[in-house]
């Protein structure tokens, strides 16, 4: 068999050399064949929607000439019989990097220490970031590759888009066959799609390297292209954006590993007029809405998880529900984008190998997708996607003859692929006519008689001697089209009976020899068919499947099982808080109805609101922490000045600490940049909405804010080799003279052109769009507020003075611990102060640090906040407002302030957030005591009127996990029992998961 | 270069009485003190609600309840505590107090010494008494450390300080107390650049870690009952553990390392052993409470380890492991300087299981039982050391964690420090603009 099939390729491999093109230069005779066949007599399912019994397929030349039953085959056709089998248009991986060279391994640019790489190092006149790669053409590089072609063409394969997986913008892919005639023939169209990413890639490049920074380095780049396409002459040539202009055209491929980047993706895409066709990560279920918002087309991958091993209970604690879940929920994947009528693609892509692809795909059947999307997933989406419906995705006169033959419908179980044609070559793997040679047999060898029975498949059919009810001798048998080889142990002996023979009219015969040598004839004859035993063992799919688990929002432990809802409330008989001029009220009741606070006072009555009795407890307007880094996936970026990036793309409401932030009655935080740079990014203001999407999480109409910082992070004290500027606080002040000086600079010609005439403007060119000049431009417009990260009075003092030199004033000083040095100075300057309780001696700079701070400052009239920098702190803040009492004295009602109505101004929330006032949001929480002290819980938070919190429901979502764990245990070890591949526990903490960790590394310069 | 030195030097002379020193070291108890009134937390669980507390020679005399008995208290200095409350000094355990000042800072960091195997290293010698973080500790009742280097598989042997004196002889009260042993973990953590993530998988060097430590223990055990021998320190540093003069301090990750590092330590003839870990002690719980092996836990202010677990856990952590019987201190874990948060860690305990008495236990008499000076200090019992302190309120709350009065060894100690210096300076600098 092997033999033949090599014999096969030689055969094809000639004959594919006859095809060189026209204009390759000729070392023989011309040899134009005409490639013309008519395959008869099988089921040929032209394309996802049609199927035609009993149906003919006339091609030639590559190309299919015509279809359908009925078809009259003309002389010459080279007939090939299907014999019943089945005929599909080819697979179309719309999503690989096949016949690619592999590119560079990068780190991201990032470094643990070492110097950085400011500047491009691309030779040649290409984009000034290494990362922008438009001027790649997956073309230029494309050649076939023959070992890689044959594997996935074995997997149903025809042809694929390929592109280079390097870069934020990857340039262009090719459509190409996986036939092998040659690079020229095979390349169907050298520019399919443009394809962007979130992966930095092999660039060493500093800047960026945080997805938001990816983000703002695309939409820089945008903008870029569209300035630079208008210049004529052009001042300075840029090959890499001349390609990304060309390449808008095409169909534009968005690379992701999730929904959460697929919204991200899609929501860049919007800012610039482009509907990306999107790579999504498999776990769209998880946020079908939002992303059938998009309106995107997807391409899905089908690599699920394989089961975790869990046989040992510590271990498996090694795993997250979310994990867990995953696992379990991965292969229904495509069913809910289908029910929710989104367009996807399959691709192979993150396959261990393409051999999986077929039967994850039938998983995904199992779990509720029609077969008539997943073949429409697999031909005619994936050819739409790059424009070539008119040549590939189904078997209609005139496509390009590339199918594929199955033994039985493609998502049968059973069904194998025999052979894939691609442009009309032929490759084979199984004979199309497997012969069936279940049955009983009488087995003679010479004198000796046997009970023989053959079973299985057509194909991989097994036989054995039946001695008796209990006993079998398994036969070691090898069939073929014609020809049989057996060997055996007969009972009771050692060594081998060996058989070798041919089909005849009864059966078989053939020669043989025995243990001892002696050579004997042999036969077998069919006597009837095998009884159908009654399937032990392994009852039914449908019986196997177990109930499946629901979704959660957000996906992970603690999540909502119903996303909860906006009530009237009403909370009876607590001791308010009011942070207003009333102050601390005792036993009062609080309306909270369509989201605000509706009425405060006594007896309140309020038919249909959900009443809490709150005798006994105290309620408070919820805690707000002005300088937060949860809910976030990326922090820091590295540019010194990164004020083009903002947090708010890419918020990640699947934190935990979302909920651990609700358990202790926080309500809001600011998410800030980290202290990197001088100049840091923009910071998100959101509430703890725990399940909303990325955009739900944001405070609708807040200020805008950003981050800047001084100090030992930003002159890189922690890496001794670092060469990026600036290195001193003399250089950091230098940054920002030079920031805003360019951006009045910026503004002026702004200015300049918009106040040309219609007519002038039409043809003067506009100025270049600076994202970073820009921002500047919206701080000293007022439009957009500082929250500086500062330690020493020098510092804090010169950025007074560079502010008022360029007539703004900075909103707020972050950790400021000498802020008591020059709390006089911040007074007249009219800054805020947000700072921690009694953090000190961490570093050089916070050695003067005193816990009296926050006081001081208070007492010099200065707005001060305590603010927790982290997630674990942001959880107590009520606590650690309460050590301004023991630190400087603070009044119980001012220490509560600091950690509510004070950042709410800082953060201008104040107007509706921060205190107990009818009008204001219904952001509330009731707490067990006195919520400054060290003994009190949060019971109950709620955010606009919704209990997002509550401590009783906590304890029935803790009794939730772990039954919901032990059900996907049982059902793991049941998935390992069976022999399904199972894969060791690893880590949970998922904040050491993520890619853009740079993130969560850097996270140690936020102090 | 040298006019700056100079300069230095001169400005900090010209500070030094405000607050670049650490507050004077205090002179030895002269006379005999009574504390009369005041609410005694006694450490061991009992609470004496209106207490006489007397000491003299630096050693508890009295610890009686007023209402009840009739008491000579003849020839003590009263001082008049109604309304406020007595603890003992609060003990805080595996800490680098004195061997850590500014952890940014490679000079002023004598904490982590190369190697693996050092038991020998001693934090002793090198614990500064001019260290700046002492005073703020003291300051919230902190009075007793444990200073423990880090590091490496066997980090070096720790030593128990008094929070005063001129010099680390002067500080130290019980040297040399115990080794720390770094057991290794079944799973490890990998940084991937490829992926840039960071991975836990099991670690495939575990047997092998296991098995160096095995014969570093064999060449110990086998050390100290040789005769004729080569002086060998880092096996000589090990002796106290068979002796039981030493305790053997694991820090282990996970329930199976606990119980494989404890059977180890006994296996080896180690006498006394104490366990570090976090919430993975819960799952070993019943082992440690059977072996009565006492648990120091990081602070209870932390966040869960992972997103399964309830979100209180941390706190609850010590009411879990008592009720189960097991014997529970408090560390801190982190910015060194936060340390001076311990009461509070104690408070959470409290708000989430225990009751308040059994919370202070876990910084007071449980600590002691730890590092095996329980029979001197760690609760108000007569003859122990007089070290203790008064707070106006609740020391286990931050709002009301007030000290008036501190001890050591009967040493009326300087509670205000360079914090509370630079805080009236800059009060008056505004108060007369």
């Amino acid at each position: 068999m092997k033999r033949f099939l090599l014999v096969s390729c030689i055969i094809v491999a000639t004959s594919f050399m006859s095809r060189a093109q026209e204009t390759f230069p000729r070392n023989d005779v011309r040899d134009k064949r005409e490639g013309a066949y008519a395959l008869t007599n099988g089921t040929i399912v032209v394309d996802y929607q049609t199927t035609m019994p009993n149906a003919t397929l006339l091609i030639r030349d590559g190309k299919i000439e015509r279809v359908g039953s009925g078809v009259s085959i003309p002389d010459g056709y080279t007939i090939i019989d299907l014999k019943g089998n089945y005929v599909y248009p080819s697979i179309i991986d719309p999503y690989s990097n096949y016949g690619l060279p592999k590119p560079e391994r990068g780190q991201g640019g990032f470094r643990f220490s070492g110097q950085e790489q400011i500047q491009s190092k691309t030779k040649g006149a290409y984009n000034g970031n290494e990362a922008i790669k438009s001027e790649y053409s997956a073309a230029d590089n494309f050649t076939v590759d023959a070992k890689e072609a044959k594997s996935l063409r074995e997997s149903g394969f025809g042809a694929v888009v390929t592109f280079n997986p390097d870069g934020l913008a990857r340039g262009t892919s090719a459509l190409v066959t996986l036939d092998e005639s040659s690079d020229n023939n095979v390349l169907l169209n050298p520019k399919a799609s443009a394809n962007y990413s979130f992966t930095k890639g092999s660039s060493k490049q500093l800047y960026p390297i945080s997805t938001m920074g990816f983000i703002a380095l695309l939409r820089q780049t945008y903008l870029d292209a569209k300035w630079y396409g208008v210049l004529n002459p052009r001042p300075f040539e840029d090959i890499s954006l001349e390609h990304w202009i060309k390449s808008q055209s095409l169909p534009q491929f968005f690379d992701t590993k999730g929904w959460m980047e697929v919204l991200r993706a899609d929501k860049l895409g919007d800012e610039f007029g482009v509907q990306y066709i999107i790579k999504g990560g498999g776990d769209e279920y998880q946020r079908i809405n939002d992303v059938k918002a998009t309106g995107a087309q997807l391409i899905i991958p089908v690599n699920y998880p394989d089961a975790y091993d869990v046989d040992d209970p510590l271990e498996a604690k090694e795993v997250s529900l979310e994990d867990m879940k995953h696992w379990e929920l991965a292969p229904t994947n495509a069913a809910v984008l289908e029910k929710n009528g989104i367009t996807f693609a399959f691709t192979a892509m993150g396959l261990k190998s393409e051999k999986e692809f077929l039967p994850n795909i039938r998983k995904a059947i199992e779990d509720g997708l029609s077969e008539q999307t997943a073949l429409k997933a697999i031909t005619y989406t994936p050819a739409a996607m790059v424009k070539a419906t008119d040549r590939l995705g189904s078997l209609s006169q005139g496509k390009i003859a590339s199918f594929i033959i199955t033994s039985k419908p493609i998502f049968d179980e059973k069904s194998s692929i025999l052979e894939n044609w691609v442009q009309g070559h032929r490759y084979e793997f199984k004979p199309l006519d497997t012969k069936d040679y279940a049955g009983k047999y009488d087995l003679k060898i010479g004198s000796d008689s046997y009970k023989m029975e053959v079973s299985g498949e057509p194909g991989s059919q097994s036989a054995k001697i039946v001695v008796n009810d209990t006993t079998d001798i398994k036969l070691k048998t090898k069939f073929d089209k014609n020809l049989i080889e057996v060997s055996f142990t007969p009972e009771k002996e050692k060594g081998l009976v060996r058989l070798t023979g041919w089909t005849d009219s009864k059966g078989w015969s053939g020669k043989g020899q025995l243990i001892n040598g002696t050579w004997v004839d042999w036969s077998a004859n069919r006597t009837g068919d095998v009884e159908e035993k009654e399937k032990k063992g392994r009852p039914e799919k449908e019986e196997l499947k177990p109930e499946m688990g629901s979704v959660i929002y957000p996906f992970v432990a603690h999540g909502n099982l119903q996303v909860p809802q906006q009530e009237t409330i009403l909370i009876k008989n607590g001791r308010l808080w009011t942070n207003e001029a009333d102050g601390i009220i005792e036993e009062t009741d609080i309306l909270l109805k369509d989201g605000k606070i509706a009425q405060i006072g006594k007896n309140i009555s309020a038919p249909g609101a959900r009443v809490i009795d709150a005798k006994g407890k105290q309620v408070t307007s919820g805690i707000i922490d002005e300088h937060s880094h949860i809910a976030a996936s990326s922090i820091n970026d590295l540019a010194t000045n990164s004020s083009m990036v903002r947090i708010g793309d890419v918020i990640d409401p699947t934190d935990e600490h979302i909920y651990t932030s609700l358990s202790g009655g926080v309500t809001a935080v600011q998410i800030l940049h980290g202290s990197a740079n001088p100049i840091g990014g923009q910071s998100a203001l959101v509430k703890m909405r725990w399940g909303a999407s990325p955009e739900g999480m944001k405070i609708k109409g807040a200020d805008g804010f950003i981050k800047f910082a001084l100090g030992e992070n930003v002159k890189r004290t922690y890496n001794s080799s670092s060469i990026r500027f600036p290195q001193t606080r003399m250089g950091v002040e230098q940054v920002y003279v030079d920031a805003f000086s360019s951006a009045v600079e910026y503004e002026k010609k702004w200015n300049a052109f918009n106040s040309l005439s219609k007519k002038a403007k039409a043809t003067a060119i506009a100025p270049r769009r600076d994202l970073a000049m820009e921002t500047m431009d919206e701080i000293i417009n007022g439009k957009r507020f500082i929250t500086c990260h500062s330690y020493v009075q020098s510092e804090i003092n010169m950025l007074m003075h560079v502010a008022e030199q360029f007539h703004f004033r900075v909103n707020t000083f972050t950790h400021i611990l000498e802020g008591y040095k020059v709390a006089d100075k911040m007074k007249e300057h009219g800054v805020g102060a947000s700072t921690f309780s009694d953090w000190w001696d961490y570093k050089w700079e916070v050695r003067y640090a005193i816990p009296y701070n926050a006081a001081i400052l208070h007492d010099a009239g200065v707005t001060v906040a305590i603010n927790s920098d982290d997630a674990e702190m942001g959880r107590r803040l009520n606590q650690e407002a309460a050590k301004t009492i023991k630190y400087g004295g603070m009044s119980q009602e001012e220490a509560w302030k600091m950690v509510t109505l004070n950042p709410a101004k800082l953060l201008h929330l104040d107007s509706h957030m921060g205190s107990l006032k009818v009008g204001k949001d219904a952001d509330v929480v009731i707490w067990s005591d006195n919520p400054l002290s060290i003994y009190a819980k949060a019971e109950t938070t709620i955010v606009d009127g919704v209990v997002y919190y509550d401590i009783k429901e906590d304890a029935k979502k803790n009794e939730w996990i772990e039954k919901e764990r032990a059900r996907l245990i049982q059902e793991m070890k049941a998935m390992k029992k069976e022999g399904g591949p199972t894969q060791k526990p690893r880590g949970i903490k998922r904040g050491d998961f993520h890619c853009d960790d740079l993130t969560v590394d850097l996270n140690t310069l936020n102090n | 270069m040298k006019k700056i030195i100079l300069n230095i030097l001169v400005s900090l002379f010209v500070g030094a009485s405000t607050f670049a020193q650490t507050p004077q070291p205090a002179k030895p108890q002269s006379e005999a003190i009574l504390l009369k009134g005041g609410i005694a937390h006694l450490g061991n669980g009992k609470v004496i609600e209106n207490s006489l507390i007397g000491f003299d020679n630096g050693k508890l005399t009295l610890v009686a309840d007023a209402t009840r008995t009739k008491i000579d208290v003849a020839g003590y200095k009263e001082i008049d505590i109604h309304g406020q409350h007595v603890y003992p000094g609060f003990i805080l355990p595996n800490s680098q107090v004195g061997i850590e000042e500014v952890s940014s800072i490679r000079a002023m960091d004598d904490y982590a010494e190369v190697g693996e195997m050092k038991p020998n290293v001693r934090s002793l010698v090198a614990y500064n008494t001019d260290s700046k973080i002492p005073p703020t500790l003291r300051y919230n009742g902190v009075l007793i450390v444990e200073t423990t280097p880090t590091g490496g598989r066997i980090s070096g042997t720790s030593s128990v300080m008094n929070m005063d004196g001129w010099n680390w002889e002067d500080a130290a009260l019980k040297e040399d107390i115990g080794v720390h042993l770094n057991w290794p973990n079944r799973m490890s953590r990998r940084f991937d650049f490829a992926t840039f993530s960071s991975k836990r998988e099991p670690n495939k060097k575990y047997d092998e870690q296991v098995k160096e430590l095995d014969a570093f223990f064999l060449d110990a055990l086998s050390y100290a009952g040789l005769s004729n021998k080569e002086r060998n320190l880092k096996l000589e540093a090990m002796g106290g553990l068979f002796s039981g003069e030493k305790t053997l301090f694991i820090h282990a990750g996970g329930a199976k390392e606990i119980v494989e590092s404890v059977k180890f330590a006994q296996g080896h003839g180690v006498k006394k052993v104490v366990i570090l870990s976090g919430d993975e002690a819960l799952d070993a719980a019943t082992f440690l409470a059977e072996n009565k092996i006492p648990v120091i836990l990081p602070p209870t202010h932390q966040l869960p380890d992972n997103t399964d677990i309830d979100v209180y856990e941390p706190f609850k952590m010590p009411y879990l492991l008592t009720k189960a019987g097991v014997t529970v201190a408090l560390s801190h874990e982190g910015m060194l300087a936060n340390a001076r948060n311990l009461a509070f860690y104690a408070g959470s305990a409290a708000a989430y299981g225990l009751s308040k008495e059994e919370a202070i236990q876990l910084v007071t008499l449980n600590a002691a039982k730890a590092l095996g000076i329980d029979a001197i200090v760690g609760s108000l019992e007569e003859g122990k050391h007089a070290t203790l302190f008064v707070s106006k309120g609740d020391a286990l709350d931050m709002m009301s964690n007030d000290l008036s009065y501190a001890f050591i060894n009967g040493k009326q100690i300087v509670l205000d420090n360079a914090q509370q210096a630079l805080y009236h300076r800059y009060e008056e600098k505004y108060k007369e603009e």
